[in-house]
């Protein structure tokens, strides 16, 4: 398996408060990784430590064999492309100048343009079924719209590996599964790296090649989602009881929750009755 | 897709190209202005004469009122005004805050503060500066560069928070004006009528020798400038995505804050504290030309320049002969207009 990412002994601080722990993961090259955990696990953390937006107190990540630490901001843009969180643009920007601005970490004093910006431009536009809009305000554009154009900027920066933090948060069901399916086919057509954070368990196992659990700031699993999906595992990292089924459909494994089974919250039930 | 892409579609070149039409509409209407602002005085003096003087005709009388007494006033009008709306253009950028300006960020006190320590510590006792003029602007700078940097270490980690900054910057600039006004009731500065003018915003009593030393501390933050323009695009997006585009915005921040500092530096060392067209200029200039950067850059310029300009003669056309400063003119139409900024946010931000 070649590794595109690899986070050796990865620990994160807010302050005082550890956020990761000690983590080593290897993040499979081509393929879909999938971050998943409850609230406040590490799992945007780690995402945005892969990209370099939080400093390690010990440990690294690294580009192949390349530590991203001595990596200059627009190398790394070059290697890795990030859909933040909650992006956010102007209004008045048209939906081909946010594009535009995937080509920024490509354009130097020296070569301000070339004419492989206006093809990736053109490309990430056609791959992502925006070029229709290309002359729209951002403003009028619906919230599925603009998640596409987003990744269209994400993808003009034609960068082997592509973080997505909770892409379809904001996204009615529609548009998560259109939105994911995108990105499914950029890694399967493209064969780029994706790293996704994703907060639906079930999304996780349909559309992961690679699961990763992660709880109070640590790697608590890591596979396939057929491996990974057992019951006792999910009640351990969510607190929650379940039954697993394989979806009938995409034949992925599907989580039937039944009841929250944290500690916690079964004592708050039990003092409230 | 074709194997030919164009630089850019043709509906965005369209927007480029509007641009600078607006720009160059913009730019003759601030040389019909500045000549105006020379031809304007005791006596009217036609445009067309103007620039045959300045062209080198004319006789000694008119090339004395013109070159010697009117000329530099307009000269330092076109250049501090201009200054300080490419200072506002670049804060509201990078702070993506239309709030944001030199005078909301406490950097236009910054800078009085520091001119008025340099005048009160280097005159003597007959008026006149015991070291070389250069030296006004580099004390207005330091004045805004601990301005700004107040500002920055008061905000700490929530920097990037545009209304931290405002809020802090309205008290830096607050205690810098206070310091000024203190300094000019007990400190030693004989030129104290004059100081207050000054503060105001008067460009009377300008020099050839104090338009030179503007003229090129600008040319020299002008370069600044076009190296930090191309990359502005980004800071359009919130920092996270602008960090994974490769723009790395705290650090580059800081950067255009010095740089801002330094043009609104170089406008009051000479043309005293004029409010509110760092903020209004860059305001303007976005609503004419769009969003496209260098042409809002240069509009920005001179919108600044003409509100200056156009803010002087209306003092000199109000008040004449009374010198009244033009920077008063600037703040009784900029303070309503901030006002409004700041109520029509409230409205829609709750």
């Amino acid at each position: 398996m070649d590794k595109a990412i690899t986070v050796a002994a990865l620990t994160v601080a807010y302050g005082a408060a550890t956020a990761l722990s000690a983590i080593d993961l290897e993040i499979p090259k081509g393929k879909v990784t999938v971050l998943a955990g409850p609230n406040g696990c590490g799992k945007s953390t780690l995402l945005r430590a892969i990209r370099r937006l939080h400093q390690p107190k010990s440990g690294e990540v690294r580009l192949g064999d390349l530590p991203i630490s001595g990596l200059k901001e627009k190398e790394l843009a070059r290697h890795i492309g990030l859909l933040a969180q909650n992006p956010s643009a102007p209004d008045d920007m048209t939906v081909e100048e946010l594009v535009r601005l995937g080509r920024y970490p490509h354009q130097s004093m020296l070569q301000p343009w070339s004419t492989a910006d206006g093809e990736a431009i053109q490309a990430a536009m056609f791959g992502t079924g925006v070029s229709h809009l290309s002359d729209r305000r951002l403003g009028s554009l619906s919230g599925g719209q603009l998640q596409r154009v987003w990744i269209a900027m994400v993808l003009a920066q034609e960068t082997d590996i592509i973080c997505l933090d909770e892409p379809v948060n904001h996204l009615d069901m529609a548009h998560q599964i259109d939105c994911l399916d995108l990105v499914r086919r950029l890694n399967q057509e493209h064969g780029r790296t994706v790293v996704l954070v994703l907060h639906d368990l079930n999304l996780a196992a349909r559309y992961a090649d690679r699961l990763v659990f992660l709880k109070g700031g640590s790697v608590v699993a890591e596979g396939a989602p057929v491996e990974l999906m057992s019951e006792q595992l999910i009640e351990d990292v969510f607190g929650i009881s379940c039954r697993v089924i394989t979806d009938p459909v995409h034949e992925r494994p599907l989580c039937i929750p039944i009841r929250n089974s944290s500690p916690r919250f079964r004592a708050e039930q039990a003092t409230q009755l | 897709m074709s194997s030919l892409a164009p630089r850019m579609s043709p509906a965005l070149a369209r927007i480029g190209r509007r641009a600078w039409i607006a720009v160059a509409v913009i730019a003759v209407v601030a040389v019909g202005l500045a000549l105006c602002g020379i031809g304007f005085g005791s006596t009217w003096i036609d445009p067309r004469r103007i620039v045959e003087i300045l062209l080198g005709e004319g006789t000694r009388g008119e090339r004395v009122v013109v070159l010697q007494l009117r000329a530099p006033r307009v000269a330092i009008a076109v250049l501090a005004g201009g200054a300080m709306a490419v200072a506002g253009y670049l804060l509201q950028k990078v702070t993506r805050n239309e709030l944001a300006s030199p005078g909301v960020l406490g950097v236009i006190g910054g800078a009085g503060l520091g001119v008025v320590i340099f005048l009160a510590l280097l005159s003597d006792e007959s008026n006149a500066l015991v070291t070389s003029i250069v030296w006004q602007p580099v004390a207005a700078m330091a004045g805004a560069s601990v301005a700004i940097s107040a500002v920055f270490l008061l905000s700490g980690q929530q920097a990037s928070s545009a209304v931290r900054l405002l809020l802090f910057g309205i008290a830096v600039g607050a205690v810098a004006k206070a310091a000024t006004l203190i300094l000019m009731i007990v400190g030693p500065i004989y030129r104290t009528t004059q100081a207050s003018r000054w503060l105001a915003g008067a460009v009377n009593e300008i020099n050839w020798a104090e338009v030179q030393v503007v003229a090129i501390g600008l040319a020299i933050a002008m370069v600044g400038v076009v190296a930090v323009a191309r990359r502005l695009p980004p800071t359009d997006l919130d920092e996270v995505s602008a960090r994974g585009i490769g723009l790395n915005l705290p650090v580059f921040r800081i950067l255009v804050f010095a740089l801002a500092s330094a043009l609104t530096a170089l406008a009051v060392a000479f043309a005293g504290g004029v409010g509110f067209i760092g903020l209004m200029a860059p305001h303007l200039a976005r609503l004419i030309v769009g969003r496209p950067v260098m042409a809002g850059i240069v509009a920005s310029f001179l919108l600044g320049a003409i509100m200056l300009v156009g803010a002087d003669l209306i003092v000199r056309v109000l008040f004449a002969p009374t010198e009244v400063p033009a920077g008063t003119v600037t703040a009784v139409i900029g303070t309503p207009y901030f006002l409004y900024l700041v109520l029509r946010r409230g409205s829609t931000n709750g």
